[in-house]
């Protein structure tokens, strides 16, 4: 492995142990540049903000251009060490992946911040001035802030006196931030998530009641393709059908089976047509991610 | 040389097929770029974005716009938002007042920016609401929960539901309908393209969402790079066509050779199968996995030490 800035061997500026003054110390620094820079950005004309985004976007997207195309290291053993520099940059990109992902894991961490801060603009602003429903932002405020809370103090609680992974807490050893958090995440928060999802079940019939009517030809084959596969996955109705057809003297008549018809309609029809969907999407996906890795893309912008 | 992995045996194929098709895309940007006039279709989902706004306004009721749920922010997520771009460009022309709503983060910093931009270029800035640009939540089904109890408190009358959407699609869909609103919906998830076909007024399928910023502002680069996606289809029909061709014929034959692990072995005469032919070579790479690349060792000093606390708890 080659040492990149963000492992945390061997030391460097970069890093250090892990719950230490000086590593919170760094993140703090570290956190205050980044807003630093923000400011200095904004702060920039706009030519010379538009070149840094342009150029920030095309070498982000390099690396992961370079991850694809650049050749890789073939059979490469732990310990192995790149012969020449060709080998060295392929073993760079490779082991850059890691350091990679925690940059736009720390990213993703800000903007969430970013989040919370417009669900709070809005809600407190709502519970300030009383407005309609306020009572229903007070219960989102209340939740937000107790889940946090309760959640943070289960994952310190599990973390035990040396650190460590996210483990199993034996029976006798709960106490009242566990029960706390399990009541709050599994007791409510899953359960809402699961009625929320079995209420799609309703959805699909009363969606399918308006779709399947036979209302032009195109809806009357819909209708007709989709009673064949629903038919066909009943397995009482499918089996008397099928057992009724006696195919031995005309061949022609398997065709008429359930589990044929479906197995037709399902492998010819709809693969084909969702290949042919699928090979457009990604073909479309590909030019879209072209655009914005070389800032062709006039996103927002009519002219 | 020890490089190369992913170029191995047919390896190579892939990549120079998708060499090609960006080849295909940037030779029509540069082509659309130099003043040719190109041609796209009509597409009937993208026409009635005015029609569904024009209902907003006329009810005076908000149009709510939702990118799916694409976290972080991805192609699908920015094409949503170039496409509500021009729906809220529309809404602030009629002073209709807009929802947008987000599961992510990121996505929800991106069409901030993006949003209050289009009213500034309207030179309606001072109609910009802030929280007209909401997050939900990143949890799926929350998020379906907030998005569903927006649409019934305020009566929507028009919805636009375009990008990457899974389980909660119908969710919308159904609600939205249960409330009396034109949708116009896409999900670059395949699944879930059948749901809002069900419960939607206008659907783009398929690629249709990605053309869709080409079709709306017509600026050159976005219909050479349609264009492009055009070539790039026919070059992959023409190639299903005659691989199916060459795979058909070519299994009428027999063989005495088969490829393994990237050599080439004796076998006893038999009739040729689909993995022997040059079409399935080429989209089936088999690289010898043995092959051996001396290089020197590091010293274990040299090597990174294994990182005994990953928990980022107390020390």
């Amino acid at each position: 492995m080659l040492h990149l800035l963000l492992d945390l061997d061997p030391p460097t500026f970069f890093n250090g142990d892990n719950g230490s003054p000086a590593l919170i110390l760094k993140i703090v620094l570290a956190f205050l540049v980044g807003i630093g820079l923000i400011f200095a950005l904004m702060a920039a004309p706009l030519r010379l903000r538009r070149f840094i985004v342009v150029a920030v976007t095309f070498l982000s997207g390099l690396y992961y251009f370079l991850l694809w195309f650049f050749p890789a290291p073939i059979s490469r053993g732990p310990t192995d060490a790149p012969n020449g520099p060709l080998e060295s940059f392929s073993f760079l990109i490779a082991d850059a992946v890691p350091s990679v992902v925690n940059v736009s894991n720390i990213l993703s961490a800000v903007l969430i911040g970013l989040g919370i801060y417009s669900l709070l603009r809005i809600h407190l602003g709502r519970i300030v001035k009383q407005q309609k429903d306020w009572a229903f932002s007070l219960v989102l405020v209340v939740s937000l802030f107790t889940v946090a809370f309760f959640g943070y103090w289960d994952w310190i609680i599990r973390q035990g006196p040396t650190g460590g992974s996210l483990g199993a807490v034996p029976n006798d050893k709960w106490s009242f931030p566990l029960y706390a958090k399990d009541f709050f995440f599994e007791g409510f928060l899953q359960q809402m998530d699961s009625a929320m999802f079995s209420l799609i079940a309703f959805y699909i019939l009363s969606a399918a009641y308006r779709a399947f009517r036979a209302r032009s030809v195109e809806a009357t084959i819909l209708l007709l393709s989709a009673l064949i596969v629903i038919l066909a996955s009943m397995g009482l109705i499918q089996s008397n059908w099928d057992n009724t057809i006696d195919a031995t003297h005309i061949g022609f008549l398997k065709n008429i089976r359930l589990e044929d018809m479906r197995t037709w309609l399902n492998g010819t029809m709809q693969a084909a047509s969702i290949r042919g969907l699928d090979f457009g999407v990604g073909v479309g996906l590909l030019a879209m991610a072209l655009r914005l890795w070389l800032s062709l893309e006039p996103l927002g912008r009519e002219s | 040389m020890g490089i190369g992995d992913q170029y191995r045996d047919t390896g190579w194929f892939g990549i120079l097929f998708v060499i090609v098709i960006v080849a295909f895309i940037l030779f029509n940007i540069l082509r659309a770029k130099g003043g040719k006039e190109l041609f796209i279709r009509r597409i009937p989902g993208l026409n009635s974005i005015d029609e569904a706004v024009g209902r907003a306004t006329e009810l005076g009721k908000p149009v709510l716009m939702v990118p799916g749920m694409s976290d972080p922010i991805n192609a699908k997520a920015m094409q949503a938002i170039n496409i509500f771009s021009h729906v809220a460009r529309i809404a602030a022309r009629f002073a209709n007042p807009i929802l947008y709503c987000c599961s992510s983060a990121s996505v929800y910093t991106v069409s901030q920016e993006v949003i209050r931009d289009v009213y500034q270029q309207e030179g309606l800035a001072d109609r910009y609401d802030l929280d007209s640009v909401r997050f939900i939540s990143d949890r799926q089904f929350a998020f379906a929960a907030g998005v569903a109890g927006i649409l019934l408190r305020e009566q929507i009358a028009s919805c636009f539901f375009m990008g990457e959407f899974y389980a909660e699609s119908l969710i919308f869909a159904e609600t939205a309908n249960r409330v009396g609103a034109i949708q116009v919906a896409s999900s670059t998830e395949l699944t879930q393209t059948p749901f809002f076909i069900a419960a939607c007024d206008y659907v783009l399928i398929g690629d249709e969402f990605y053309a869709a910023s080409a079709y709306l502002t017509r600026q050159p680069v976005l219909v050479g790079s349609l264009v492009g996606q055009d070539w790039c289809k026919l070059a992959l029909v023409v190639f299903v066509a005659l691989g199916a061709i060459f795979n058909s014929v070519a299994m009428q034959g027999t063989t005495t050779q088969e490829w393994s692990k990237g050599k080439l072995k004796q076998i006893p005469k038999r009739s040729i199968q689909q993995g022997d032919t040059l079409l399935s070579r080429l989209l089936n790479p088999d690289p010898d996995p043995d092959i051996k690349v001396n290089r020197s060792k590091r010293r274990p000093d040299e090597l990174p030490q294994p990182v005994k606390d990953s928990g980022g708890g107390r020390a």
